[in-house]
């Protein structure tokens, strides 16, 4: 049984590495690639201009560390100043409350668009479903971290720029953030992967993504007032770790790593079960 | 020998409407089978369901002994797909180079196959063009070539010359009859005549049941000849034919087309008697036809 698995797990490994490379070449080399990597430029040129840069250098100034220390520190928000570079302290505020909603947006048009146009069924001849979710999905992620890692290197220039120089130290919260920011979006595009397997218009699939998750939101909220014992639930929503992660740095974040990596298994399934019973 | 298709009792319902019911048919390797039936009668259906895009309600399905959408049929089912169309972000080269990954080639031997099968289709010189680049019956032939990438055992299309100017519809009849034999095809089309040329077995739908099965040529369709005439004569044609020894009975189908029915045990060249009787009454003649047309067999009786 497991020898006869083998080959279909290699099979589906060998899928999903091409469609994930086939995710890279859309965004590097086709016209909607291209426009979503303008329009990423555009959204982190306005943060880093009008943001990031500006807060930086009032957040390197000690008056003001010491005002924050006296208002947030017993909230452990203090622990910010201890980055490296106050760039990379705003850059990891901002991307972790950020990223997850534009992730919704990016990240709809998994499925949709090739089942609306009928391109599924030239795929599902050559490959299983199962490697078409897990191919797209891990294409997304490829394309989101290219996306997270240029926005990171201007992040990183402009921190080198104000100190004078780049730092190992630096370099090393990069990574600890970049690391951190696909494990907070894993689940959201494991999500989008669901609803966009069910939908077939990428619009109506992130509706549907904003509107369960307000819901789901509501009525866990609604059900936790009468039973306050069942408050832990909310900590298994998708995206909950980040108000934990704010405060925390270096590889210490990845104690909130397990629960979007089971997160995002479990809507895996479920975008596969979904593609497998949808008529193509 | 062991059928490359085998359905049984295969039933599909959309709602309240029942699309297939208690579907059963073969098909053998080698075998080019046509599809025929009114809008409606189930015939894509019938299709997404062999290929795997669609679950049965009821019935089984297999193909070479494999359930329909198995990985194990991957790269030996291919498809023509109705309305199936490419990726609009990447040229068609691209997109057939990736179908040939995924059939396992290698990118050298995916980018060869991709040349082989767009000139099958003579797109060779629109490799680098876009879907939206091309015109409606280019992007049928491309999306045929892709049918044809790799080894495929078994070929399924659906309406495959619908839309196609008529050199190149002529370019793709000659191509699945060239490659039948080596290939099987099911072949679905509303153009009775292209299937006529190309099929050994008709399976007719109509309203999700199988109405007729028929094998290709039989010995009961040799008793048959179709005559068409050149002149508006069907008349006098009648009555000169109606002394051949073996004619049993003689129809007019159309204004100059008459369908002749003999016994080959009485005259076993009743052909060449008619031929004999038309010259010796100056009778002229345009076209004559062994046995009866496809559209003559499925629906004379109806």
């Amino acid at each position: 049984m497991a020898v006869s698995a083998m080959p279909h797990l290699k099979q589906t490994l060998q899928h999903c590495g091409l469609y994930a490379g086939f995710e890279l070449r859309r965004l590097w080399l086709t016209r909607r690639g291209l426009m979503t990597l303008a329009a990423t430029t555009v959204i982190w040129f306005f943060l880093l201009r009008y943001a990031i840069a500006p807060a930086a250098d009032v957040i390197a100034s000690d008056g003001f560390q010491q005002l924050f220390r006296d208002m947030f520190g017993s909230f452990g928000l203090n622990q910010l100043f201890a980055w490296p570079a106050p760039e990379l302290a705003i850059y990891w505020i901002l991307s972790l409350l950020l990223l997850p909603l534009l992730c919704l947006f990016f990240t709809a048009n998994q499925l949709c668009s090739d089942a609306e146009r009928g391109t599924l069924r030239l795929l599902a001849l050559r490959s299983s479903r199962l490697s078409i979710v897990l191919g797209r999905f891990a294409g997304q992620m490829l394309v989101q971290g290219c996306l997270i890692l240029l926005s990171l290197a201007a992040t990183l220039s402009l921190a080198a720029w104000r100190e004078g120089g780049l730092t190992l130290p630096m370099l090393h919260a990069a990574a600890v953030i970049a690391v951190n920011l696909l494990l907070v979006l894993l689940p959201f595009t494991a999500l989008m992967s669901c609803f966009s397997a069910m939908v077939r218009s990428s619009r109506l699939a992130v509706s549907l993504a904003i509107v369960s998750l307000g819901l789901m939101f509501a009525l866990l909220s609604w059900f936790i007032f009468y039973f306050p014992d069942f408050l832990f639930l909310l900590g298994y929503l998708p995206g909950t770790q980040v108000i934990q992660l704010l405060p925390l740095q270096g590889w210490q974040t990845l104690q909130h790593a397990l629960l979007p990596l089971l997160q995002t298994l479990v809507l895996l399934s479920a975008a596969s079960l979904l593609l497998t019973r949808k008529a193509l | 020998m062991k059928p490359i298709i085998q359905c049984r009792d295969l039933s599909k319902r959309f709602g309240s409407k029942t699309v297939l019911q208690q579907l059963s048919f073969e098909l053998e390797p080698g075998d080019v089978a046509a599809l025929i039936g009114p809008n409606g009668a189930g015939k894509t259906t019938l299709f997404s369901i062999l290929c795997g895009y669609l679950r049965p309600d009821s019935g089984s399905v297999s193909l070479f002994g494999h359930p329909a959408g198995s990985s194990a049929l991957f790269g030996k089912v291919a498809a023509l797909a109705q309305d199936a169309q490419f990726d609009p972000a990447f040229s068609i080269g691209e997109q057939l180079n990736f179908y040939g990954r995924l059939q396992g080639l290698s990118r050298k031997a995916a980018h060869e196959e991709t040349l082989r099968v767009l000139a099958l289709v003579d797109l060779a010189d629109q490799v680098q063009q876009k879907a939206a680049a091309l015109s409606h019956g280019m992007r049928k032939r491309a999306a045929i070539a892709q049918a044809f990438i790799g080894s495929p055992q078994l070929i399924l299309l659906d309406e495959p010359t619908a839309g196609l100017d008529p050199v190149n519809a002529l370019h793709i009849r000659q191509l699945i009859s060239h490659l039948s034999g080596d290939v099987s095809f099911m072949i679905s089309s509303h153009n009775i005549f292209e299937l006529e040329q190309l099929c050994n077995k008709v399976l007719y739908l109509e309203q999700g049941k199988l109405q007729a099965e028929a094998a290709g040529d039989t010995d009961k369709q040799q008793c048959y000849l179709t005559l068409q005439l050149e002149d508006d004569n069907a008349g006098a044609v009648t009555q000169a034919l109606r002394q051949l020894p073996g004619l049993t009975d003689i129809r007019l189908l159309q204004k100059k087309e008459l369908l002749l029915c003999y016994e080959p045990q009485q005259n076993a060249n009743f052909d060449l008697a008619l031929l004999q009787c038309l010259a010796a009454n100056g009778l002229r003649y345009r076209n004559l036809t062994k046995g009866q047309t496809l559209e003559q067999k499925l629906f004379s009786a109806r």
